[in-house]
């Protein structure tokens, strides 16, 4: 028997994009049967989202959705098929956990609704994850995590100055909600282990991204300050930002820096052999008070450095820094490599495919990278005829038919 | 009240803002969640900006925000006296987070082996910058470190310009929210098994899982993502996301795929107005653009785009915020306003959902309002618990209730300086 903390979880997954998928990708990696169910009509749209295997499109091809789907089972039904529906309904009993992440009225039109789903399987828990929520006036809005992360503040406090915003990469919110979700999901399981009791769990990637903004909030209500952008300045630190150091093979390299005290601050001029300085900036307010100058003071010091070399002797010396990492880097980075981040798996059609690992390690019960994404529809055999004991010549028909795939 | 989610779960919150928000969210879940505090304080009371920009050790932002529904007593690791109530506390505890230097509790002699020992169900946290194996395990980082060690802050600012942070530092944030996964994680076996176990977060870890699979690019097409301001390059050439409206900024995105509909919406609205170029009122929609494709490549292509987002462009300057919102709800338009502290504190979907939530601080005579469910849970309710602690507040009802020492012993400890 496994000794993963999820062993014999069983998850019927209709999430797709992000936030879903990463959220039960944590309890797969950690033992949970989860069942990702997709639609050959309408596929999870990171199947149709670069990163490609060999930079070749291809549904079974995309790294960011094999990134974000490790250890769970494919199935591929065409959902707006009645049979199709039968055959969910069919398996429900076997789940103890339905996620989804339509807009809320998807699942109401296929009348796989909570209370309906709950009518057959009283202890159900079920994850809805979409924009805004299950109720309100904005439920419908459907969007992105770029969009999300425009909505709910991020954009307005990044940037050197509220003349142009300098969003954070990419759909930012949605690497937030997971985190909050898969909390909810696992209590909500330790919930129903100890009382019999099921529920409901409506996620608005918008309220939970939210609490990574909590202190501008608190903020505005309390006096009605409203925080703009202020660049790579801080409050605690000086100097405190990301400054240029020598090029390397033609890319340009950056290190940020954070000095928290005047002693970090004489053991930065030390590693850059004590070249002379203004005296003013000798204390943190003296620092503060020309953080302009400081900047070019210490871009001026890095920039024949290298970022690897000043990082070590910077880190030796007491004082936090470490290079502004690329991508690139990011793959050749000792930290990471230590830790075991990145991992290679054999990928039913990309072959040895690059996957993110996890982001802690556990002593007793390790989760795992258990298998690579499953490609459209990889275990639809296996699954019905493991679950629903269905023979090999019904699948072939419900096949013919275009209800499985 | 307490949420019944975690209700009889107690939680030793020994971190800093490394791990704040994983103690908040267990708090919110309805664990009990103490916050051991040098006598001195945390160091996340010093963090700013602070409430009215008068600096007090109850007056962070950040504390208020995310040490909320915490219950903070002192206690001084220092002393063998302290460390002694420590392990007391620890045999009572489920969870455990922290934050320090590696080998620093080990010193102490409250090593994960020492206190497992105490108590086998103890789930321990510990959160790390770069891990507890590297050459950087013994690195120090504040955020904007950790954001750059992740790749996040590359991808950040202007061509031209340095990379650039959030201003709301969000790296220690995803670390501490990650070892509040972790421990639930560990929590579900444990349950039945009554075996705990030690964690290790790495923050570095959890910043690269914020860049969307960007980071796999290098290796499978050959090369990497520079910043681009506000413009996003995904493929075949760069297109604007942020643009300026009268009162403000809107995130909008002229493309084919999945912003087919919604480009040519935008299109159509212009026309109602006047406001679209005889070209493209005449053309009826972008001829580069697919339902399928995201992004269309050759020159005349782009020049097409460009020239299309130039026309928006013009047109959005006719616009508030608030009429572009409305529009992009009405319209089914891919988009969203550029909101800050004050858009979201009126939104009326928050408000319907009755999202914001409202404590009393006996301590500062004052209430604050806050984020409040992350989620919304039929049975078990979750959402702040209160407000932050003073320091030392709960001191008496600990160490008198919980560690059932007498009041004696109790103003004994405090002369010693032990609490």
């Amino acid at each position: 028997m496994s000794c993963l903390p999820f062993a014999g979880i069983h998850v019927l997954d209709f999430t797709w994009y992000a936030v879903g998928p990463v959220t039960t990708k944590y309890l797969a990696d950690y033992g949970a049967d989860v069942v990702r169910i997709e639609s050959a009509a309408r596929p999870d749209g990171l199947r149709l989202a670069p990163p490609w295997k060999d930079a070749q499109p291809g549904i079974n091809n995309s790294q960011f959705f094999a990134s974000f789907n490790t250890s769970k089972r494919g199935l591929a039904l065409d959902m707006s098929k009645p049979r199709a529906r039968e055959i969910f309904l069919k398996m429900l009993p076997w789940a103890d956990v339905v996620t989804e992440s339509f807009t809320p009225k998807t699942l109401r039109n296929w009348g796989l609704d909570f209370d309906s789903l709950r009518a057959i399987k009283p202890d159900l828990i079920m994850l809805s994850t979409c924009m805004q929520g299950q109720t309100g006036p904005h439920r419908d809005y459907p969007g992105f995590g770029n969009l999300m992360a425009a909505l709910s503040g991020f954009y307005h406090v990044s940037g050197y100055s509220e003349a142009e915003p300098c969003p954070p990469y990419g759909a930012y919110t949605d690497f937030i909600a997971p985190r909050f979700a898969a909390c909810a999901l696992i209590a909500a399981l330790d919930y129903r282990r100890r009382t019999g009791k099921g529920q409901y769990i409506d996620m608005a990637q918008y309220e939970a991204s939210l609490h990574n903004l909590a202190p501008m909030l608190v903020d505005y209500f309390a006096t009605g300050r409203v925080l703009g952008p202020v660049g790579n300045r801080s409050e605690r630190y000086a100097p405190h930002g990301a400054y240029r150091c020598a090029d390397e093979d033609g890319h340009e390299r950056w290190i940020a820096i954070a000095v928290a005290d005047d002693r970090e601050w004489r053991a930065l001029l030390e590693v850059m052999g004590n070249p002379p300085t203004d005296a003013r900036f000798a204390t943190m307010l003296g620092r503060f008070r020309d953080r302009a100058a400081l900047d070019d003071l210490v871009g001026a010091m890095v920039r024949t450095r290298g970022a690897d070399e000043l990082t070590a002797a910077l880190q030796a010396a007491g004082v936090s820094a470490y290079p502004v990492q690329n991508c690139m880097d990011l793959h050749r980075d000792e930290n990471l490599e230590a830790f075991g981040f990145w991992q290679w798996l054999d990928h039913k059609e990309m072959g040895p495919s690059p996957y993110e690992g996890l982001e802690h390690r556990m002593s007793r019960t390790p989760g795992a990278l258990r298998r690579p994404a499953p490609t459209l529809g990889q275990h639809s055999d296996e699954v019905l005829g493991e679950i629903l004991g269905m023979e090999p010549a019904e699948i072939e028909e419900l096949k013919r038919e275009k209800v499985i795939y | 009240m307490r949420s019944e989610l975690l209700n009889g779960m107690r939680m030793l919150d020994l971190s800093d803002e490394r791990g704040a928000l994983c103690g908040k969210i267990f708090a919110d879940m309805g664990a009990e969640v103490i916050k051991v505090e040098p006598p001195q304080g945390c160091a996340t009371r010093k963090i700013p900006p602070f409430l009215d920009d008068e600096p007090g050790a109850d007056r962070g932002l950040y504390f208020l925000a995310y040490q909320a529904g915490k219950r903070s007593i002192t206690l001084n690791l220092e002393s063998a006296d302290g460390r002694d109530l420590l392990k007391q506390l620890v045999t009572r505890a489920d969870f455990l987070v922290e934050a320090f230097p590696l080998g620093h509790l080990e010193a102490l002699g409250l090593g994960y082996e020492t206190l497992a020992a105490l108590n086998p169900r103890l789930i321990h946290a510990t959160i790390t910058p770069f891990g507890d194996q590297g050459p950087g395990k013994d690195y120090k980082a504040a955020d904007i470190v950790s954001w750059a060690s992740g790749g996040a802050m590359f991808l950040m600012g202007q061509e031209g310009m340095p990379p650039v942070q959030m201003s709301v530092p969000q790296a220690w944030l995803h670390a501490g929210a990650e070892a509040a996964v972790a421990s639930m994680i560990a929590h579900y076996p444990r349950q039945v098994d009554g075996l705990g176990q030690h964690i290790v977060v790495n923050a570095q870890a959890c910043v690269v899982w914020t860049l969307m699979n960007e980071q796999a690019m290098p290796l499978l097409h050959g090369d990497y993502l520079r910043r681009s301001g506000v413009f996003t390059g995904a493929i075949g050439g760069r297109r604007k996301t942020v643009y300026q409206c009268r009162d403000g900024h809107v995130s909008f995105l002229i493309a084919g795929g999945a912003y087919f509909n919604s480009t040519n919406a935008v299109i159509a609205w212009m026309k109602e107005e006047g406001m679209a170029p005889d070209w493209l009122a005449a053309a009826g929609g972008l001829k580069t653009l697919t339902p399928s494709g995201f992004m269309a490549a050759s020159a005349a292509d782009l020049k097409e785009l460009d020239d299309a987002e130039e026309a928006v462009q013009r047109f959005f300057l006719t616009k508030t915020k608030k009429e572009l919102w409305q529009n992009i709800l009405k319209r089914r338009l891919f988009g969203a306003p550029v909101a800050n502290a004050a858009d979201i504190a009126a939104d009326p979907q928050l408000k319907a959902r009755d999202y914001f939530v409202t404590v009393d601080h006996a301590g500062l005579d004052r209430s604050f309002t806050m984020p409040g469910a992350f989620a919304k849970m039929s049975e078990t309710p979750v959402g702040p618990q209160g407000a932050a602690p003073q320091l030392g507040q709960h001191n008496h009802e600990i160490y008198g209730g919980l560690l059932e020492l007498s009041q004696n012993e109790i103003v004994e400890l405090r002369a010693a300086g032990v609490i």
